[in-house]
Protein backbone atom coordinates (compact mmCIF):
# COMPACT_ATOMS: atom_id res chain seq x y z
CA UNK A 1 0.00 0.00 0.00
CA UNK A 2 1.35 3.39 -0.92
CA UNK A 3 1.76 5.66 2.03
CA UNK A 4 0.64 8.98 0.71
CA UNK A 5 2.77 11.76 2.05
CA UNK A 6 1.55 15.34 2.42
CA UNK A 7 3.13 17.79 0.07
CA UNK A 8 6.43 19.17 1.40
CA UNK A 9 6.13 22.61 2.93
CA UNK A 10 7.35 25.19 0.42
CA UNK A 11 9.97 27.58 1.73
CA UNK A 12 10.69 30.54 -0.55
CA UNK A 13 14.33 31.00 -1.60
CA UNK A 14 14.50 34.45 0.00
CA UNK A 15 13.56 32.94 3.33
CA UNK A 16 16.18 30.20 2.94
CA UNK A 17 18.87 32.78 2.22
CA UNK A 18 17.78 34.80 5.25
CA UNK A 19 18.06 31.77 7.51
CA UNK A 20 21.54 30.88 6.26
CA UNK A 21 22.64 34.49 6.64
CA UNK A 22 21.44 34.61 10.23
CA UNK A 23 23.18 31.33 11.05
CA UNK A 24 26.43 32.59 9.51
CA UNK A 25 26.19 35.89 11.40
CA UNK A 26 25.75 34.10 14.73
CA UNK A 27 28.75 31.87 14.09
CA UNK A 28 30.90 34.76 12.88
CA UNK A 29 30.01 36.85 15.92
CA UNK A 30 30.95 34.03 18.24
CA UNK A 31 34.32 33.45 16.55
CA UNK A 32 35.05 37.17 16.49
CA UNK A 33 34.28 37.78 20.18
CA UNK A 34 36.15 34.68 21.28
CA UNK A 35 39.18 35.62 19.21
CA UNK A 36 39.27 39.17 20.51
CA UNK A 37 39.16 38.18 24.20
CA UNK A 38 42.72 36.93 23.72
CA UNK A 39 42.83 33.79 25.77
CA UNK A 40 46.25 32.27 26.29
CA UNK A 41 45.27 28.63 26.69
CA UNK A 42 48.77 27.52 27.53
CA UNK A 43 48.83 29.81 30.54
CA UNK A 44 45.31 28.83 31.58
CA UNK A 45 46.22 25.16 31.74
CA UNK A 46 49.51 25.84 33.46
CA UNK A 47 47.95 27.97 36.22
CA UNK A 48 44.99 25.70 36.66
CA UNK A 49 47.15 22.62 37.15
CA UNK A 50 49.41 24.48 39.57
CA UNK A 51 46.64 26.00 41.70
CA UNK A 52 43.94 23.39 41.50
CA UNK A 53 45.56 21.04 43.96
CA UNK A 54 46.40 23.96 46.24
CA UNK A 55 42.93 25.57 46.36
CA UNK A 56 40.26 23.00 45.74
CA UNK A 57 41.06 20.43 48.44
CA UNK A 58 41.16 23.25 51.03
CA UNK A 59 37.79 24.52 49.86
CA UNK A 60 36.43 21.07 50.59
CA UNK A 61 37.94 20.96 54.04
CA UNK A 62 36.21 23.94 55.61
CA UNK A 63 37.58 25.53 58.72
CA UNK A 64 34.95 24.53 61.27
CA UNK A 65 36.42 26.79 63.95
CA UNK A 66 35.06 29.66 61.90
CA UNK A 67 31.51 28.31 61.89
CA UNK A 68 30.12 30.53 64.66
CA UNK A 69 31.53 33.70 63.19
CA UNK A 70 30.41 32.82 59.67
CA UNK A 71 26.87 32.01 60.76
CA UNK A 72 26.68 35.28 62.63
CA UNK A 73 27.67 37.17 59.49
CA UNK A 74 25.23 35.12 57.43
CA UNK A 75 22.44 36.21 59.76
CA UNK A 76 23.48 39.81 59.23
CA UNK A 77 23.34 39.15 55.49
CA UNK A 78 19.81 37.79 55.76
CA UNK A 79 18.80 40.83 57.81
CA UNK A 80 20.19 43.13 55.13
CA UNK A 81 18.24 41.24 52.48
CA UNK A 82 15.07 41.20 54.59
CA UNK A 83 15.03 44.88 55.46
CA UNK A 84 16.04 45.82 51.92
CA UNK A 85 13.43 43.72 50.17
CA UNK A 86 10.69 44.74 52.61
CA UNK A 87 11.44 48.38 51.87
CA UNK A 88 11.44 47.58 48.15
CA UNK A 89 8.18 45.64 48.39
CA UNK A 90 6.51 48.75 49.78
CA UNK A 91 8.30 51.37 47.65
CA UNK A 92 7.43 49.43 44.51
CA UNK A 93 3.66 49.60 45.11
CA UNK A 94 3.11 53.23 44.11
CA UNK A 95 5.56 52.85 41.24
CA UNK A 96 3.78 49.71 40.07
CA UNK A 97 0.43 51.52 40.03
CA UNK A 98 2.04 54.42 38.18
CA UNK A 99 3.38 52.10 35.49
CA UNK A 100 0.15 50.13 34.90
CA UNK A 101 -1.75 51.62 31.97
CA UNK A 102 -5.15 50.24 33.02
CA UNK A 103 -4.82 52.02 36.36
CA UNK A 104 -3.56 55.40 35.25
CA UNK A 105 -5.54 55.53 31.98
CA UNK A 106 -2.86 57.83 30.70
CA UNK A 107 -0.15 56.91 28.26
CA UNK A 108 2.08 59.74 29.48
CA UNK A 109 1.97 58.84 33.18
CA UNK A 110 2.47 55.15 32.42
CA UNK A 111 5.46 55.89 30.23
CA UNK A 112 7.00 58.05 32.96
CA UNK A 113 6.38 55.27 35.48
CA UNK A 114 7.97 52.64 33.26
CA UNK A 115 10.93 54.96 32.62
CA UNK A 116 11.55 55.48 36.32
CA UNK A 117 11.44 51.73 36.88
CA UNK A 118 13.83 50.88 34.08
CA UNK A 119 16.21 53.63 35.16
CA UNK A 120 16.27 52.18 38.68
CA UNK A 121 16.65 48.65 37.30
CA UNK A 122 19.66 49.60 35.21
CA UNK A 123 22.01 49.63 38.25
CA UNK A 124 23.40 46.29 39.42
CA UNK A 125 23.26 45.92 43.22
CA UNK A 126 27.03 45.87 43.51
CA UNK A 127 27.32 49.28 41.81
CA UNK A 128 24.60 50.67 44.08
CA UNK A 129 26.47 49.22 47.06
CA UNK A 130 29.69 50.97 46.00
CA UNK A 131 27.75 54.23 45.68
CA UNK A 132 26.07 53.88 49.06
CA UNK A 133 29.29 52.88 50.82
CA UNK A 134 30.65 56.21 49.66
CA UNK A 135 27.50 58.03 50.78
CA UNK A 136 26.71 56.42 54.16
CA UNK A 137 29.98 54.71 54.99
CA UNK A 138 30.98 51.02 55.03
CA UNK A 139 28.08 49.70 57.13
CA UNK A 140 25.24 47.21 56.60
CA UNK A 141 23.00 50.24 56.05
CA UNK A 142 24.72 50.78 52.70
CA UNK A 143 23.85 47.19 51.81
CA UNK A 144 20.23 47.68 52.83
CA UNK A 145 19.92 50.75 50.62
CA UNK A 146 21.55 48.96 47.69
CA UNK A 147 19.16 46.02 48.00
CA UNK A 148 16.13 48.26 48.52
CA UNK A 149 16.79 50.40 45.45
CA UNK A 150 17.88 47.48 43.30
CA UNK A 151 14.76 45.46 44.10
CA UNK A 152 12.34 48.34 43.75
CA UNK A 153 12.95 48.54 40.03
CA UNK A 154 12.27 44.86 39.41
CA UNK A 155 9.36 44.55 41.85
CA UNK A 156 7.72 47.68 40.48
CA UNK A 157 7.84 46.20 37.00
CA UNK A 158 6.41 42.87 38.17
CA UNK A 159 3.70 44.65 40.19
CA UNK A 160 2.67 46.72 37.19
CA UNK A 161 2.39 43.54 35.12
CA UNK A 162 0.17 41.96 37.78
CA UNK A 163 -2.00 45.08 37.79
CA UNK A 164 -2.27 45.07 34.03
CA UNK A 165 -3.60 41.52 34.12
CA UNK A 166 -6.36 42.03 36.70
CA UNK A 167 -10.02 41.52 35.88
CA UNK A 168 -11.17 45.02 34.94
CA UNK A 169 -14.79 43.84 34.81
CA UNK A 170 -14.77 43.86 38.60
CA UNK A 171 -13.58 47.44 38.53
CA UNK A 172 -16.39 48.28 36.11
CA UNK A 173 -18.94 46.59 38.36
CA UNK A 174 -17.78 48.64 41.34
CA UNK A 175 -17.80 51.80 39.29
CA UNK A 176 -21.36 50.91 38.31
CA UNK A 177 -22.49 50.67 41.92
CA UNK A 178 -21.22 54.12 42.77
CA UNK A 179 -17.92 53.33 44.47
CA UNK A 180 -15.23 56.00 44.32
CA UNK A 181 -11.61 55.57 43.24
CA UNK A 182 -10.20 54.63 46.64
CA UNK A 183 -13.04 52.22 47.35
CA UNK A 184 -12.49 50.51 44.01
CA UNK A 185 -8.80 50.22 44.86
CA UNK A 186 -9.37 48.65 48.26
CA UNK A 187 -12.33 46.43 47.42
CA UNK A 188 -11.90 45.70 43.72
CA UNK A 189 -8.16 45.81 43.02
CA UNK A 190 -6.34 44.85 46.23
CA UNK A 191 -8.07 41.48 46.72
CA UNK A 192 -7.02 40.58 43.18
CA UNK A 193 -3.36 41.55 43.53
CA UNK A 194 -2.30 40.89 47.12
CA UNK A 195 -1.39 37.20 46.70
CA UNK A 196 0.72 37.89 43.61
CA UNK A 197 2.37 40.93 45.15
CA UNK A 198 3.28 38.89 48.23
CA UNK A 199 4.54 36.05 46.14
CA UNK A 200 6.82 38.32 44.10
CA UNK A 201 8.06 40.07 47.24
CA UNK A 202 9.03 36.73 48.78
CA UNK A 203 10.71 35.63 45.57
CA UNK A 204 12.62 38.89 45.54
CA UNK A 205 13.74 38.29 49.13
CA UNK A 206 15.15 34.97 47.97
CA UNK A 207 17.05 36.72 45.17
CA UNK A 208 18.19 39.43 47.57
CA UNK A 209 19.70 36.96 50.03
CA UNK A 210 21.90 35.72 47.21
CA UNK A 211 22.67 39.26 46.06
CA UNK A 212 23.54 40.50 49.53
CA UNK A 213 26.14 37.77 50.16
CA UNK A 214 28.46 39.60 47.79
CA UNK A 215 27.77 43.18 48.93
CA UNK A 216 30.24 42.96 51.80
CA UNK A 217 32.99 42.58 49.24
CA UNK A 218 32.73 46.32 48.63
CA UNK A 219 32.19 47.07 52.32
CA UNK A 220 28.41 47.14 52.47
CA UNK A 221 28.05 44.65 55.32
CA UNK A 222 27.25 40.97 55.54
CA UNK A 223 29.17 37.83 54.76
CA UNK A 224 30.83 39.37 51.69
CA UNK A 225 33.29 41.08 54.01
CA UNK A 226 34.55 37.68 55.13
CA UNK A 227 34.81 36.54 51.52
CA UNK A 228 36.99 39.54 50.85
CA UNK A 229 39.33 38.78 53.75
CA UNK A 230 39.50 35.07 53.05
CA UNK A 231 40.34 35.74 49.45
CA UNK A 232 42.97 38.39 50.11
CA UNK A 233 44.75 36.20 52.66
CA UNK A 234 44.35 33.17 50.35
CA UNK A 235 42.70 31.32 53.22
CA UNK A 236 40.82 28.74 51.21
CA UNK A 237 39.54 26.65 54.07
CA UNK A 238 37.89 29.76 55.56
CA UNK A 239 36.43 30.37 52.13
CA UNK A 240 35.17 26.80 52.09
CA UNK A 241 33.34 27.36 55.37
CA UNK A 242 31.78 30.58 54.08
CA UNK A 243 30.63 28.94 50.87
CA UNK A 244 29.20 25.99 52.77
CA UNK A 245 27.10 28.27 54.98
CA UNK A 246 25.93 30.33 51.99
CA UNK A 247 24.96 27.24 50.01
CA UNK A 248 23.05 25.68 52.90
CA UNK A 249 21.24 28.87 53.88
CA UNK A 250 20.36 29.89 50.34
CA UNK A 251 19.02 26.42 49.61
CA UNK A 252 16.87 26.44 52.74
CA UNK A 253 15.50 29.89 51.88
CA UNK A 254 14.83 28.80 48.28
CA UNK A 255 12.81 25.82 49.43
CA UNK A 256 10.92 27.72 52.11
CA UNK A 257 10.12 30.55 49.75
CA UNK A 258 8.80 28.33 46.99
CA UNK A 259 6.74 26.39 49.54
CA UNK A 260 5.17 29.56 50.91
CA UNK A 261 4.59 30.98 47.44
CA UNK A 262 2.82 27.83 46.34
CA UNK A 263 0.47 28.15 49.31
CA UNK A 264 -0.29 31.80 48.62
CA UNK A 265 -1.32 31.75 44.96
CA UNK B 1 -38.78 57.29 35.14
CA UNK B 2 -36.18 57.07 32.39
CA UNK B 3 -36.60 59.14 29.27
CA UNK B 4 -34.45 58.87 26.16
CA UNK B 5 -34.92 61.97 24.00
CA UNK B 6 -33.37 61.84 20.51
CA UNK B 7 -30.45 60.07 22.10
CA UNK B 8 -27.51 59.17 19.86
CA UNK B 9 -24.10 57.79 20.59
CA UNK B 10 -21.20 57.60 18.18
CA UNK B 11 -18.11 55.77 19.44
CA UNK B 12 -14.69 57.35 18.83
CA UNK B 13 -14.06 54.76 16.09
CA UNK B 14 -17.16 55.95 14.23
CA UNK B 15 -19.52 53.11 15.17
CA UNK B 16 -23.04 54.32 15.73
CA UNK B 17 -24.05 52.82 19.08
CA UNK B 18 -27.42 54.55 19.36
CA UNK B 19 -29.35 56.49 16.76
CA UNK B 20 -32.16 58.91 17.65
CA UNK B 21 -33.57 56.76 20.41
CA UNK B 22 -36.84 57.98 21.93
CA UNK B 23 -38.05 55.75 24.73
CA UNK B 24 -39.77 56.32 28.05
CA UNK B 25 -39.50 53.66 30.72
CA UNK B 26 -41.99 54.02 33.56
CA UNK B 27 -41.38 53.15 37.19
CA UNK B 28 -41.87 49.50 38.03
CA UNK B 29 -41.71 48.20 34.47
CA UNK B 30 -39.88 45.03 33.50
CA UNK B 31 -38.44 45.80 30.08
CA UNK B 32 -36.50 43.38 27.95
CA UNK B 33 -34.32 44.72 25.16
CA UNK B 34 -33.83 42.27 22.32
CA UNK B 35 -31.68 42.43 19.24
CA UNK B 36 -28.72 40.72 17.63
CA UNK B 37 -25.28 41.26 19.07
CA UNK B 38 -24.02 44.65 17.99
CA UNK B 39 -27.54 46.04 17.76
CA UNK B 40 -26.89 48.54 20.54
CA UNK B 41 -28.52 46.74 23.48
CA UNK B 42 -25.47 47.13 25.70
CA UNK B 43 -24.96 50.73 24.68
CA UNK B 44 -28.60 51.42 25.53
CA UNK B 45 -28.26 49.94 29.00
CA UNK B 46 -24.82 51.36 29.72
CA UNK B 47 -25.98 54.86 28.82
CA UNK B 48 -28.38 54.78 31.74
CA UNK B 49 -25.63 54.52 34.34
CA UNK B 50 -23.16 56.37 32.13
CA UNK B 51 -20.66 53.57 31.69
CA UNK B 52 -20.82 55.02 28.19
CA UNK B 53 -21.71 58.62 27.44
CA UNK B 54 -24.14 59.41 24.62
CA UNK B 55 -22.91 62.10 22.27
CA UNK B 56 -26.20 63.72 21.37
CA UNK B 57 -29.70 64.20 22.78
CA UNK B 58 -31.00 64.03 26.33
CA UNK B 59 -31.28 61.24 28.85
CA UNK B 60 -33.52 62.06 31.80
CA UNK B 61 -33.64 59.95 34.93
CA UNK B 62 -36.24 61.15 37.42
CA UNK B 63 -36.54 64.29 35.28
CA UNK B 64 -32.86 65.21 35.43
CA UNK B 65 -30.55 65.10 32.43
CA UNK B 66 -27.67 62.86 33.49
CA UNK B 67 -25.41 63.39 30.49
CA UNK B 68 -23.41 66.16 32.13
CA UNK B 69 -22.93 64.32 35.44
CA UNK B 70 -19.42 64.07 36.82
CA UNK B 71 -17.72 63.09 40.08
CA UNK B 72 -19.97 62.68 43.10
CA UNK B 73 -23.13 63.46 41.10
CA UNK B 74 -22.31 60.57 38.77
CA UNK B 75 -21.54 58.26 41.68
CA UNK B 76 -24.82 59.07 43.38
CA UNK B 77 -26.64 58.33 40.11
CA UNK B 78 -24.84 54.98 40.00
CA UNK B 79 -25.84 54.14 43.56
CA UNK B 80 -29.47 54.28 42.54
CA UNK B 81 -28.97 52.36 39.29
CA UNK B 82 -27.76 48.84 39.99
CA UNK B 83 -26.18 46.66 37.34
CA UNK B 84 -25.85 42.93 36.69
CA UNK B 85 -23.31 41.66 34.19
CA UNK B 86 -22.98 38.66 31.90
CA UNK B 87 -19.84 37.50 33.68
CA UNK B 88 -21.10 38.28 37.19
CA UNK B 89 -18.00 40.46 37.81
CA UNK B 90 -17.47 39.34 41.37
CA UNK B 91 -14.12 39.64 43.09
CA UNK B 92 -13.25 35.97 42.75
CA UNK B 93 -10.83 35.78 45.66
CA UNK B 94 -13.15 37.54 48.09
CA UNK B 95 -15.89 35.87 50.07
CA UNK B 96 -19.49 35.92 48.94
CA UNK B 97 -20.39 38.15 51.89
CA UNK B 98 -17.67 40.66 51.07
CA UNK B 99 -18.82 40.76 47.47
CA UNK B 100 -22.38 41.48 48.51
CA UNK B 101 -21.28 44.16 50.95
CA UNK B 102 -19.48 45.86 48.07
CA UNK B 103 -22.98 46.86 46.99
CA UNK B 104 -22.96 49.29 49.92
CA UNK B 105 -19.78 51.08 48.83
CA UNK B 106 -21.66 53.93 47.21
CA UNK B 107 -23.51 54.53 50.48
CA UNK B 108 -20.46 54.20 52.72
CA UNK B 109 -17.80 56.77 53.54
CA UNK B 110 -14.39 56.16 52.01
CA UNK B 111 -12.61 55.86 55.34
CA UNK B 112 -15.10 53.40 56.79
CA UNK B 113 -15.11 51.25 53.69
CA UNK B 114 -11.32 51.05 53.46
CA UNK B 115 -11.24 49.48 56.91
CA UNK B 116 -14.27 47.31 56.19
CA UNK B 117 -16.31 49.13 58.84
CA UNK B 118 -19.73 48.40 57.42
CA UNK B 119 -22.63 49.18 59.73
CA UNK B 120 -24.74 46.51 61.40
CA UNK B 121 -27.65 47.55 59.19
CA UNK B 122 -25.53 47.06 56.06
CA UNK B 123 -24.41 43.61 57.14
CA UNK B 124 -27.96 42.61 58.02
CA UNK B 125 -29.15 43.90 54.65
CA UNK B 126 -26.45 41.97 52.80
CA UNK B 127 -27.32 38.78 54.65
CA UNK B 128 -31.03 39.22 54.09
CA UNK B 129 -30.45 39.68 50.36
CA UNK B 130 -28.34 36.54 50.19
CA UNK B 131 -31.27 34.75 51.78
CA UNK B 132 -33.63 36.18 49.19
CA UNK B 133 -31.66 34.47 46.44
CA UNK B 134 -31.22 31.33 48.55
CA UNK B 135 -27.48 31.29 48.74
CA UNK B 136 -26.91 32.32 52.35
CA UNK B 137 -25.15 29.05 53.19
CA UNK B 138 -22.27 30.07 50.91
CA UNK B 139 -21.71 33.25 52.94
CA UNK B 140 -18.01 32.70 53.62
CA UNK B 141 -17.12 30.72 50.52
CA UNK B 142 -14.80 32.33 48.05
CA UNK B 143 -16.74 33.59 45.05
CA UNK B 144 -14.73 31.44 42.63
CA UNK B 145 -15.87 28.26 44.37
CA UNK B 146 -19.42 28.87 43.19
CA UNK B 147 -21.06 27.75 39.96
CA UNK B 148 -22.05 30.30 37.35
CA UNK B 149 -25.67 30.38 38.40
CA UNK B 150 -24.72 30.77 42.04
CA UNK B 151 -22.34 33.59 41.19
CA UNK B 152 -25.05 35.38 39.26
CA UNK B 153 -27.35 35.06 42.28
CA UNK B 154 -24.65 36.59 44.44
CA UNK B 155 -24.42 39.46 42.00
CA UNK B 156 -28.20 39.90 42.28
CA UNK B 157 -27.80 40.04 46.06
CA UNK B 158 -25.05 42.61 45.61
CA UNK B 159 -27.26 44.77 43.45
CA UNK B 160 -30.14 44.49 45.95
CA UNK B 161 -27.82 45.52 48.77
CA UNK B 162 -27.23 48.69 46.85
CA UNK B 163 -30.96 49.46 47.30
CA UNK B 164 -31.37 50.74 43.76
CA UNK B 165 -34.41 52.31 42.12
CA UNK B 166 -33.42 50.75 38.81
CA UNK B 167 -31.73 47.49 37.90
CA UNK B 168 -29.93 47.06 34.61
CA UNK B 169 -29.00 43.56 33.54
CA UNK B 170 -26.64 43.18 30.59
CA UNK B 171 -27.10 39.68 29.16
CA UNK B 172 -27.43 38.16 32.65
CA UNK B 173 -28.00 34.62 31.41
CA UNK B 174 -25.77 34.44 28.34
CA UNK B 175 -23.11 32.42 30.20
CA UNK B 176 -25.57 30.07 31.92
CA UNK B 177 -27.28 26.83 30.98
CA UNK B 178 -31.06 26.78 30.35
CA UNK B 179 -32.28 25.72 33.83
CA UNK B 180 -30.03 28.22 35.63
CA UNK B 181 -31.01 30.91 33.14
CA UNK B 182 -34.65 30.54 34.05
CA UNK B 183 -33.84 30.54 37.71
CA UNK B 184 -31.93 33.82 37.43
CA UNK B 185 -34.69 35.42 35.37
CA UNK B 186 -37.26 34.31 37.93
CA UNK B 187 -35.35 36.02 40.72
CA UNK B 188 -35.12 39.21 38.68
CA UNK B 189 -38.82 39.11 37.93
CA UNK B 190 -39.70 38.41 41.55
CA UNK B 191 -37.62 41.34 42.76
CA UNK B 192 -39.24 43.57 40.19
CA UNK B 193 -42.69 42.58 41.40
CA UNK B 194 -42.03 42.57 45.13
CA UNK B 195 -39.86 45.68 45.41
CA UNK B 196 -41.21 47.58 42.43
CA UNK B 197 -37.69 48.14 41.10
CA UNK B 198 -37.72 49.15 37.44
CA UNK B 199 -35.78 46.46 35.63
CA UNK B 200 -34.21 46.59 32.18
CA UNK B 201 -32.72 43.37 30.85
CA UNK B 202 -30.77 42.68 27.67
CA UNK B 203 -31.51 39.29 26.20
CA UNK B 204 -31.08 37.70 22.86
CA UNK B 205 -33.25 34.67 23.60
CA UNK B 206 -36.70 35.24 22.19
CA UNK B 207 -38.57 32.74 24.34
CA UNK B 208 -37.12 34.14 27.54
CA UNK B 209 -38.01 37.67 26.54
CA UNK B 210 -41.59 36.57 25.90
CA UNK B 211 -41.80 34.70 29.17
CA UNK B 212 -40.53 37.37 31.56
CA UNK B 213 -40.99 40.79 29.97
CA UNK B 214 -43.88 43.21 30.45
CA UNK B 215 -42.63 45.19 27.52
CA UNK B 216 -40.20 44.48 24.75
CA UNK B 217 -37.94 46.94 22.99
CA UNK B 218 -36.36 45.68 19.79
CA UNK B 219 -33.13 47.17 18.52
CA UNK B 220 -31.27 46.95 15.24
CA UNK B 221 -28.19 48.95 14.20
CA UNK B 222 -28.57 51.34 17.12
CA UNK B 223 -32.19 52.14 16.41
CA UNK B 224 -35.33 51.18 18.29
CA UNK B 225 -37.33 49.23 15.73
CA UNK B 226 -40.02 47.90 18.03
CA UNK B 227 -41.46 49.04 21.34
CA UNK B 228 -44.58 47.54 22.81
CA UNK B 229 -46.15 45.27 25.40
CA UNK B 230 -45.47 41.57 25.20
CA UNK B 231 -49.07 40.94 24.14
CA UNK B 232 -48.39 42.70 20.82
CA UNK B 233 -45.32 40.61 20.07
CA UNK B 234 -45.37 37.66 17.71
CA UNK B 235 -42.78 35.65 15.85
CA UNK B 236 -43.08 38.11 12.94
CA UNK B 237 -42.12 40.93 15.28
CA UNK B 238 -38.86 39.15 16.10
CA UNK B 239 -38.17 38.40 12.47
CA UNK B 240 -38.57 42.09 11.84
CA UNK B 241 -36.26 43.03 14.70
CA UNK B 242 -33.60 40.50 13.74
CA UNK B 243 -34.00 41.14 10.04
CA UNK B 244 -34.00 37.42 9.34
CA UNK B 245 -36.00 34.32 10.14
CA UNK B 246 -35.87 32.86 13.65
CA UNK B 247 -33.40 30.05 14.27
CA UNK B 248 -32.97 27.37 16.86
CA UNK B 249 -30.18 29.25 18.69
CA UNK B 250 -32.40 32.28 19.25
CA UNK B 251 -34.25 30.16 21.79
CA UNK B 252 -33.04 29.19 25.23
CA UNK B 253 -35.56 26.42 25.69
CA UNK B 254 -37.64 25.80 28.75
CA UNK B 255 -37.23 23.36 31.64
CA UNK B 256 -39.35 21.86 34.35
CA UNK B 257 -39.93 24.00 37.35
CA UNK B 258 -38.52 21.86 40.10
CA UNK B 259 -35.09 20.57 40.92
CA UNK B 260 -33.34 23.83 40.27
CA UNK B 261 -34.24 25.98 43.24
CA UNK B 262 -32.08 23.96 45.59
CA UNK B 263 -29.03 23.78 43.40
Amino acid sequence: MALEQPQKKQIPTSKRIKRIAIALAVVAMYIWTFASINIDFGRVIERASANFSRVVPRLFSPNWDMAGEVIEMMIETIFIAYVGSLAAAILAIPLGFLAAHNITNSRIITTIGKWILSAVRAFPEIILAILFVVVVGPTPFAGILAIAIGSTGMLGKLYSEVLESIDMNVVEAMKANGANGLQIMFHGIFPQIIPEFLSYAIYRFEVDVRASTILGYVGAGGIGTMIFFAQSSRNWSDMGMILLVIIVVVTIIDYTSSYIRKRIV
Amino acid sequence: MIQFKDLSLVYPNGTQGLKDVNVTINDGEFVVIVGLSGAGKSTFIRSINRLVTPTDGELLIDDEDILGYKGSKLRSLRTKVGMIFQNYNLVKRSSVFKNVLAGRLGHTGTFRSIFNLFSKEDKALAYQNLKRVNIEEKLYNRADQLSGGQQQRVSIARVLTQKPDYILADEPVASLDPPTSHQVMKYLKKINQEDGITTIVNLHFIDMAMEYADRIIGMRAGEVVFDGPVSEVSEETFEEIYGRSIREDDLRGSVEEDGEANE
